[in-house]
């Protein structure tokens, strides 16, 4: 989570590097300037200065060891070569957003946010967007700021996991501190978090997981008679 | 009442199983083409006359045909002819792998000798009285005989639960729809159209057929054991009856001077078990997802309302106030330890959102549409996750909430996967029917927007559940019939190897009939609830 915490680096002795630039590195390192936080692709680079390929190619090795340029991934083009100067910092565009690290998902990072959530709302037993928000920030779980926007985004994943369910208060019972027709949220499963939904009648037998079901026929090559799914699960 | 593919299959091999391939032959081309006279059937089956009348008597004897008249249409003649025609009931069929179902519903409520009468109808499809008395006679081992007093005393009880009811109508009028009467469809595929048109005659001839409700479930009995031959003043005049009973005159086991004297025939009323079953479901998933306070309180509701019910379908139960139904809850042992305070909270509970019971005006009634709803999501959501995995069972969950399409890109953003996995997925969930897709171009990009059609979707699981249902059934006949000698094997050779295979031959067999009989509530979930 430290990425999180980075800051813009500011170039301290701002000119020396760049004065030792020949006339088409500063070209290059001018026009990647430009685009400040959003970077420019080599390609789109080589459009608009003009200048050919080697050239180019040159030159920005020379800017990246300066340190006046770097290389970063764009979340939309991975396999793109994208550069932008150093005192800038990527655009959500560019990145993917707070849930992005090097163009990848963190899939760790949002894993721990939805157990926190989880916690918080089961302690809760009912709570709204304010409510868990609030919550994770004091129990200091997290060593990041984490925006009404972003907890909004778990909780709603939340759902999708059916870990937690999505009401509308009415104002009655355990909903009297939430105001009437507000959005609030309780966890599901009695207790144990990360416990599977119950596995209804059809997913409980070979047919129901079957990836063929649409090729088996009585008499076909895929039948029920001969079916490998069947003779695994009653082979006891 | 929709029957998919897989349905008539299914349908097909229960008939198969239960009668043979010769009436089998009838009712599946009476599943397929739909309603048809005599001669049709002959011409498409190619079998005799004799054959096709004799099969369908088995299937009218046992529910699973009823035949209707109509008028025929063409000709100028003055008087128009009539015609027979014979329509397959799907409904029933079904039903006839669920009598251990509706004989635990009455062995619940009732003594043995009602469990011996309703196990009666259903294996005979209908029985009179007479036939009644004289079966439990001779399966009755020890000396005493059973009288007709005790017969009609508990056939008597199965009636005004409505458990047991009058045969319908062996042949009622069907008069053509008028103007005002049909579905105003102008536009609209012609399949849809079909489908619309079929289950409007299907509708109209149970319609038709069914006995007046006062005569349905009248308790009135035959007059040839009455001593002093009273008439009913309900009964009109029956001359169905009698028709029917010439027809069924080749069927052994009804006896033909019945003919004379109106004899009333009894069946099992299938809708009174189906709405019984449909209210356990109802309990148990209240059960799972509240508590059991909940649920006796639900179940309370439902005993009180259910005399109101009128149809199985029905989306909600009539309102009642907190007093009935504590009244209600009261009656039951369970019950009796819950206080009215109790009673209130559980109907909070049970009100409070998502809600199973709705409030108006201090009125509670029970929100069915929801409940059934909710169970046939949780079933559906189940499939996807195991055969698909969590990324789509996500992806699942938020195209059915959104209702709408989605472009893939939110989807990928909603659920935390990268957008290719989230692609991959979105196919393969398309390609089996579980998805709809359709292609946006804007400029020279292309996107691929997403839904979830609920009312399509509900009929491709159905039908999965049929074909399910048919390959569980075949299956197990399978390796019945591949272990036939141990299945016949005689206790005392029960030994050593031959033991295991025996106790593992067992065990198979209670598993797959167990997921039969779990696959056949998923089946009803689906189609009659």
């Amino acid at each position: 989570m430290s990425r999180l915490q980075g800051q813009k680096r500011k170039q301290t002795d701002s000119n020396s590097p760049a004065q030792s630039l020949t006339e088409q590195e500063r070209i290059l390192y001018n026009v990647i300037r430009s685009k400040q936080d959003m970077g420019i692709w080599t390609r789109d680079m080589k459009r608009e200065t003009n200048l050919p390929d080697n050239v180019v190619n040159k030159s920005l090795k020379v800017l990246q060891a300066k340190n006046l340029i770097k290389e970063v991934v764009n979340i939309q083009n991975k396999g793109r070569k994208h550069y932008m100067a150093t005192e800038f910092e990527p655009s959500k565009e560019i990145t993917g957003g707070a849930w992005y690290v090097e163009g990848n998902l963190d899939t760790e990072f949002i894993q721990i946010l939805k157990e926190q959530c989880t916690k918080q709302i089961y302690k809760l037993k009912v709570a709204t967007l304010e409510g868990v928000t609030d919550s994770i920030k004091r129990s200091g779980v997290l060593n990041v700021e984490l925006t009404k926007q972003q907890i909004d985004e778990i909780l709603k994943a939340l759902v999708l996991d059916n870990e937690i369910i999505e009401l509308k208060s009415n104002g009655m019972g355990e909903f009297a501190s939430i105001p009437v027709g507000k959005i609030c949220y309780k966890c599901i499963s009695k207790g144990n978090i990360g416990g599977e939904p119950r596995t209804g009648a059809m997913a409980s037998i070979p047919c129901g997981v079957c990836p063929r079901i649409r090729q088996c026929t009585p008499d076909g090559i895929i039948s029920p008679q001969t079916c490998v799914y069947y003779s695994k699960w009653l082979d006891f | 009442m929709v029957k998919t593919q897989h349905g008539i299959r299914y349908a097909v091999h229960l008939i198969t199983s239960h009668f043979g391939n010769l009436v089998a032959k009838v009712c599946e081309c009476l599943l397929r083409k739909g309603p048809l006279p005599l001669h049709t059937i002959v011409r498409y089956t190619e079998l005799s006359q004799m054959q096709v009348k004799n099969s369908l008597l088995v299937l009218i004897q046992h529910n699973c045909v009823q035949a209707y008249r109509i008028d025929e249409t063409g000709g100028s003649q003055s008087a128009p002819k009539q015609s027979t025609q014979y329509l397959a009931l799907f409904d029933n069929i079904l039903h006839r792998v669920r009598f251990s179902k509706f004989l635990a519903i009455i062995s619940q409520e009732f003594d043995k000798l009602c469990v011996d009468i309703v196990e009666g109808l259903l294996q005979h499809g209908r029985l009179t009285l007479k036939q009644i008395v004289e079966r439990a006679n001779s399966s009755h081992k020890e000396g005493n005989s059973i009288g007709v007093d005790a017969v009609q005393e508990n056939l008597h009880k199965l009636v005004m639960a409505h458990y047991v009811e009058h045969c319908p109508a062996s042949e009622p009028f069907l008069a053509s729809p008028t103007e005002e009467d049909a579905p105003a469809r102008k536009r609209g595929a012609k399949s849809a159209k079909i489908v619309i048109e079929s289950e409007a005659i299907e509708q109209r001839v149970l319609a038709a057929a069914v006995p007046m409700e006062a005569r349905r479930f009248s308790l009135v009995m035959d007059s040839e054991l009455n001593d002093d031959g009273e008439k009913d003043q309900n009964k009109s005049p029956d001359k169905h009856v009698g028709d029917k009973r010439k027809l069924v005159a080749s069927e052994p086991d009804i006896d033909s001077e019945a003919a004379e004297n109106q004899v009333v025939l009894w069946r099992a009323n299938f809708e009174e078990f189906i709405r019984r079953l449909r209210h356990k479901d109802c309990i148990e998933n209240v059960r799972a997802r509240l508590d059991d306070g909940a649920a006796i309180v639900l179940s309370a509701m439902l005993e009180a309302s259910k005399t109101e019910e009128k149809k199985v379908k029905t989306a909600s139960s009539v309102p009642l106030s907190v007093n009935s139904i504590y009244e209600e809850v009261i009656k039951s042992e369970k019950g009796r330890n819950m206080t009215f305070d109790h009673v209130r909270a559980a109907l909070v509970q049970l009100s409070s959102p998502p809600p199973f019971v709705t409030v108006a005006d201090e009125s509670y009634s029970i929100d069915f549409k929801h409940i059934i709803e909710a169970a046939q999501s949780e079933e559906v959501e189940s499939i996807v996750l195991k055969r698909y995995g969590r990324d789509a069972y996500r992806i699942f969950r938020l195209l059915s909430k959104a209702s709408r399409l989605l472009e893939t890109d939110k989807i990928s953003d909603t659920i935390f996967v990268e957008k290719k996995e989230t692609t991959k997925i979105l196919y393969k969930l398309w390609q089996d029917d579980y998805l709809l897709m359709e292609k946006l171009v804007v400029g020279t990009a292309t996107f691929l927007l997403w839904k979830v059609n609920k009312l399509v979707l509900w009929e491709h699981v159905l039908d999965e559940l049929f074909h399910a249902a048919l390959n569980l059934s075949l299956r197990v006949a399978y390796e019945l019939e591949q272990q036939k000698e141990i299945v016949n094997l005689p206790i005392d050779r029960r030994e050593g190897p031959m033991k295991d295979k025996y106790e593992k031959l067992k065990k198979m067999r209670i598993l797959m009939e167990s997921s039969q009989m779990k696959l056949d509530d998923a089946i009803m979930l689906f189609h009659d609830f």
